[in-house]
């Protein structure tokens, strides 16, 4: 009891001694927010505190040392807002990242636009981020808008019309499924053939592929989490719908669970993402190379990409910033220099440019999807190239 | 012990001129402490304190009907939620930007609907208790509170997974409370009033017949009291705290709702608090509730590295706090409160005897 | 598209091979109600354990699918009865285990709930981890109307039945389930009849906690093994449990099959988005209609 009673004890007095602590001066603080329950989240949410170390070790930033702190939200908005008033008011930094999850980067877009402080999203697809009209929010990864609009054309044109939508409650997912069903109607109009509105962790969804088998559509699309679409993945094969009938997943298909789990059932699967591990540029083949020998990872997906990017694009923005010394100053600095990053080339599926308007034009940085198809499932999974294309700024806008 | 003596001695004889003094004077400490964070520290203290007052409101409500009335109830999260998505969409602008429901009601008029929808879904929460008891009492419960927040979570009309986004601040006039400071005297506001109704809520008749069921229900319908009746008051009364805790989550700045914040996980944290704090005290339970979110807010961030994965310890922390605290130390801290009160009480009377002031000697 | 009784048929198939699953966490639980008079909600953890314990037994260690399943719900038995011994028993010892205020022991649960998934998630991570079993030697079962039950389903039903068949021996036909049956029904008799009440107690529990270690190792290969997957099943096999009756153990299995049914249907006919509240919606109705459930004979309302 006594132990127990010193611990709290302890744990305010630490709480209050870690508050007390205030930056140093000349450091530029940079705070990331992502989801860092899962192994993927840990390992990139490590890779990009790597690289900054890197950056570091390398001269820093015209002489100035970065420092950043990471923090795990868990993929919940309140947790998340905390992080970033606690980032913004306490640690006073100059740029925030995050975060990865749709649900966290909405509020957290509001936080920033307030307080005058640039945010890059790693991760979140949700279209309405950069719609909010915030001056503050640089997107680096591919706006959902613009993944519903190049599977819609894809599969349309090799596939056909006649088409299955499974759409987890998740919120990339909805989104996933909203633009793929709009953009069918748009541009082939046609209505779904069956569509089910599953729960975020579904876990069986054989009474859908019971009825999906007796309707002989051309292709399924899953959209879900990682986790639960190879579970559909499997369970469709499981009920006897044969490889005729495509597999199509939502940008989650990306990320390593899926062929993991699925195994074989992930084989013909397709989906657009930002990154394909399959790129024969030399530069993805390095970085395929540093994921693995440093984080143990077989084939890093999009949220890897992403991560690397947006330390590459904070690097050229932070070096064309002037420091003056001035919080506020600097903030907005900042912000102007990553508007002015143009045509950045990286790892991304294509070039990434801001520019000054706080329109979604604007800030959706990455207007290049990349159709990506697994050759084969399992822990070695492997994947191909199928077709890359870029939109129009304005694509999927009301 | 002897401040802690001079401090309740002090209050004691405030409360003698008259019984709102001493609330008063806690009200007054409390004005300035924005002030004096931002100056000593920084201001996402502020913010803490904002969703400390939030957490008192919930902690202090549960205990009404857990600690007063002995009612096991595992559903006050999707009571929270409740109240927190209700207010929401009856003050957002109709087709508004984030796609659900709105109803563009103005805020002082949504909050007290709020707070009376909750307390209706309160009413409903308890209705299993009239027949059910202990272990079932808890699975009902536990239940309707999560079917609550799996309803919100596949309707898009209540936000669904993008959540409700922009709910807009409270405001009067042209003063907008969007602020950490501005929002800290409406929140501080809500959990002193909601502190101070509690005890009210303890020392009336009503508290009394509370008590009486929680140590013997049938003992309690035995002396004439409505056992149906208060078991349910009960349950609309922490329901109104929720209700209230909800409203001011979902307005409080950047305004946005999201169904997983109304998981089973942070109902454990709620229980916590509540455990901490000693089920049945209310002093215990708002210092509960302040430990619980201070030590919440300072260990999330700490891993340590096992088999070179960074590791996030603190569930096991705080889950296994539980457990003991249950184990070995079952009142809480509110057990030292009491047994602080209790030797006062016992040494003044000692004193009193001794000097020859006591009345009846 | 009219009334189609094929897919009703499969509805329901899906609906009873899922089902049983539930029921055999149900049973768990119910054996522990019945004879400890307390709520276990851990239990979600034990069964997650013992999916995890099945894994590294199929995969690590590399013995064949029934080895590892026996395996793990030795381990996950061991398990209980140390978390029994080291944290229940003080809560336990007092009989219905109900100190603070009546609700002792479910705060207990909930925090341990919620150590115990930290705890594997320091062993084995957050992500999912898919688990393979060789089930080529059991019949795939084909229904009229293009209805096909996959291997590992028919080889949880085989399983589920088996395990109530074993449990049911033990119980009713030996001497061990005699004692067992006198600690449930009264602890201080039992006690003056020279029984060793508190070994019994571990007992039970270990039963409980290796019959949800069996539940997560047959689900294994269907959804895939994950640290959060206990919360839910727990619900799942709260409502079986309810609805079969609490405490009785043939209604465990009967309310696990009907919760399975009744949220397929559901899913089918009302909406998908919805599943998981149709078993608390079945949970709820029960209690207020019929709070001994389908088969609970001495209904304990009063806990």
């Amino acid at each position: 009891m006594r132990i127990l009673n010193k611990m709290f004890a302890g744990v305010v007095a630490a709480g209050i001694g870690i508050t007390a602590t205030a930056a140093f001066a000349d450091d530029i603080r940079v705070g990331i927010t992502m989801r860092m329950v899962s192994e993927n989240g840990q390992a990139y949410g490590q890779m990009m505190m790597d690289e900054i170390k890197g950056i570091n070790e390398s001269g820093g930033i015209n002489g100035n040392m970065i420092k950043a702190t990471l923090m795990n939200d868990e993929c919940k908005s309140d947790k998340g807002v905390a992080n970033a008033n606690k980032m913004v008011f306490q640690e006073k930094v100059h740029l925030l990242i995050g975060s990865s999850c749709s649900s966290v980067t909405l509020p957290i877009v509001d936080v920033t636009a307030k307080a005058g402080v640039p945010q890059l999203v790693p991760h979140s697809t949700n279209s309405k981020i950069t719609q909010k009209g915030s001056e503050w929010i640089f997107r680096v990864p591919v706006s959902g808008r613009y993944y519903g609009g190049v599977n819609a054309k894809y599969v349309g044109e090799n596939i056909g019309t006649k088409i299955a939508y499974i759409c987890a409650a998740d919120a990339a997912s909805v989104g996933d499924c909203a633009n793929m069903e709009k953009q069918m109607k748009a541009r082939f109009g046609v209505e779904p053939a069956y569509r089910a509105d599953v729960q975020e962790k579904e876990v069986d969804f054989r009474s859908h592929m019971q009825k999906i088998k007796s309707m002989d559509v051309d292709g399924i699309l899953v959209a879900a989490l990682a986790e639960t679409m190879a579970r559909a993945l499997v369970q469709s094969y499981e009920a006897g719908i044969g490889e005729d009938v495509r597999r199509i997943g939502s940008s989650s298909a990306s990320n390593a669970p899926v062929p993991k789990i699925a195994g074989d059932a992930a084989k013909g699967v397709f989906f657009t993402a930002a990154y394909a591990a399959a790129d024969q540029r030399p530069i993805a083949k390095l970085f395929n190379e540093m994921v693995k020998t440093r984080y143990g990872i077989h084939a890093p997906d999009h949220d890897f990409s992403q991560a690397y990017d947006l330390v590459r694009i904070m690097e050229i923005a932070l070096k064309n910033t002037n420091f003056t010394g001035s919080l506020a100053d600097d903030r907005t600095a900042i912000r102007d220099a990553i508007a002015n990053v143009q045509g950045y080339e990286g790892l991304a599926s294509g070039p990434i440019s801001f520019c000054a308007a706080a329109t979604p034009q604007c800030r959706d940085g990455n207007r290049t999807a990349v159709l990506i198809g697994y050759t084969k499932g399992g822990e070695n999974f492997e994947t191909e190239v199928l077709a890359r294309v870029t939109m129009e700024p304005d694509f999927g806008l009301e | 012990m002897g401040i802690l003596s001079f401090m309740a001695d002090f209050i004691d004889s405030l409360a003698k001129r008259h019984r709102l003094l001493p609330w008063l004077l806690a009200y007054a400490l409390l004005l300035p402490l924005p002030f004096v964070l931002t100056i000593l520290f920084n201001e996402y203290l502020i913010d803490l304190a904002n969703r400390i007052c939030l957490f008192i409101l919930l902690a202090v409500g549960l205990n009404i009907v857990k600690g007063f009335c002995g009612q096991v109830t595992v559903g006050h999260i999707g009571l929270y939620a409740i109240g927190a998505v209700t207010s929401a969409v009856l003050s957002l602008e109709p087709g508004g930007f984030g796609g659900a429901l709105g109803f563009g009601w103005p805020i002082w008029a949504a909050i007290p609907t709020a707070v009376l929808v909750t307390a209706f879904a309160g009413l409903i929460i308890g209705l299993p208790s009239v027949r059910l008891e202990g272990a079932y009492l808890a699975l009902a419960t536990l239940g309707l509170g999560e079917s609550v927040r799996i309803f919100i979570a596949v309707t898009p009309a209540l936000g669904s997974s993008t959540g409700l986004m922009m709910i807009p601040a409270p405001r009067i006039g042209s003063f907008v409370f969007d602020s950490f400071t501005s929002y800290y005297y409406l929140v501080m506001t809500a959990a002193i009033t909601g502190i101070y109704f509690s005890f009210s809520i303890l020392r009336s008749a009503t508290g009394r017949a509370f008590q009486a069921i929680r140590e013997d229900t049938i003992a309690a319908s035995v002396n004439g009291i409505n056992v149906v009746k208060y078991k349910l008051l009960a349950f609309v009364l922490s329901a109104i705290y929720a209700g209230l805790a909800g409203a001011l989550f979902a307005h409080m700045p950047p305004g946005y709702l999201h169904h997983n914040n109304f998981t089973v996980i942070e109902m454990v944290t709620l229980l916590l608090m509540v455990v901490l704090g000693g089920i049945g005290n209310v002093w215990g339970g708002v210092i509960g509730a302040i430990v619980v979110a201070i030590a919440y807010d300072q260990t999330k961030d700490l891993v340590f590295y096992f088999m070179d994965r960074p590791i996030v310890f603190q569930p096991l922390v705080f889950g296994l706090s539980m457990v003991l605290l249950v184990l070995f130390m079952p009142r809480g801290i509110g057990g030292w409160i009491e047994d602080f009160q209790r030797n006062r009480r016992f040494v003044r009377r000692s004193e009193e005897r001794l000097s020859g002031t006591a009345r009846n000697p | 598209m009219g009334f189609d009784y094929n897919s009703l048929l499969a509805f329901i198939i899906f609906g009873v091979t899922i089902g049983v699953v539930y029921g055999i966490v149900a049973l768990g639980i119910s054996l522990i109600y019945s004879g400890l008079d307390i709520v276990h909600f851990a239990h979600g953890e034990m069964y997650m354990f013992g999916a995890f314990f099945g894994l590294v037994l199929a995969h690590n260690v590399g013995v064949p699918y029934p080895i590892a399943l026996i395996g793990a719900m030795v381990l996950t038995a061991l398990l209980g009865m140390a978390v029994e011994r080291v944290f229940y028993r003080r809560l336990t010892r007092a009989g219905g285990g109900y100190t603070v205020a009546g609700m002792g022991m479910i705060i207990c649960g909930f925090g341990m709930s919620v150590a115990l998934v930290n705890v594997a998630y320091f062993i084995w991570g957050a992500e999912a981890e898919p688990f393979r079993a060789n089930l080529d030697y059991i019949p795939r079962l084909s229904f009229p109307g293009d209805i096909e039950v996959p291997e590992s389903y028919v080889l949880t039903a085989i399983i589920s039945v088996a395990l109530m068949a074993a449990l049911h021996y033990f119980l009713r036909h030996t001497k061990t389930g005699l004692a067992v049956r006198a600690v449930a029904h009264n602890k201080d008799i039992a006690y003056l009849m020279g029984i060793n009440v508190p070994l019994m107690i571990s007992l039970i529990f270990g039963l409980a906690c290796g019959l949800g270690a069996a539940a997560g190792v047959l689900i294994g290969p269907m959804q895939s093994v994950q640290v959060e997957m206990g919360y839910l099943m727990l619900m799942k096999a709260f409502a079986a449990a309810v609805v079969g009756g609490f405490g009785s153990l043939p209604g465990a299995i009967i309310g696990g099959i009907m919760v399975g049914v009744f949220e397929n249907l559901g899913a089918a006919y009302i909406s998908a988005s919805h599943k998981d509240i149709y078993a608390f919606l079945l949970l709820i109705l029960v209690l207020m209609f019929k709070p001994s459930g389908l088969l609970g004979v001495d209904a304990k309302v009063k806990a």
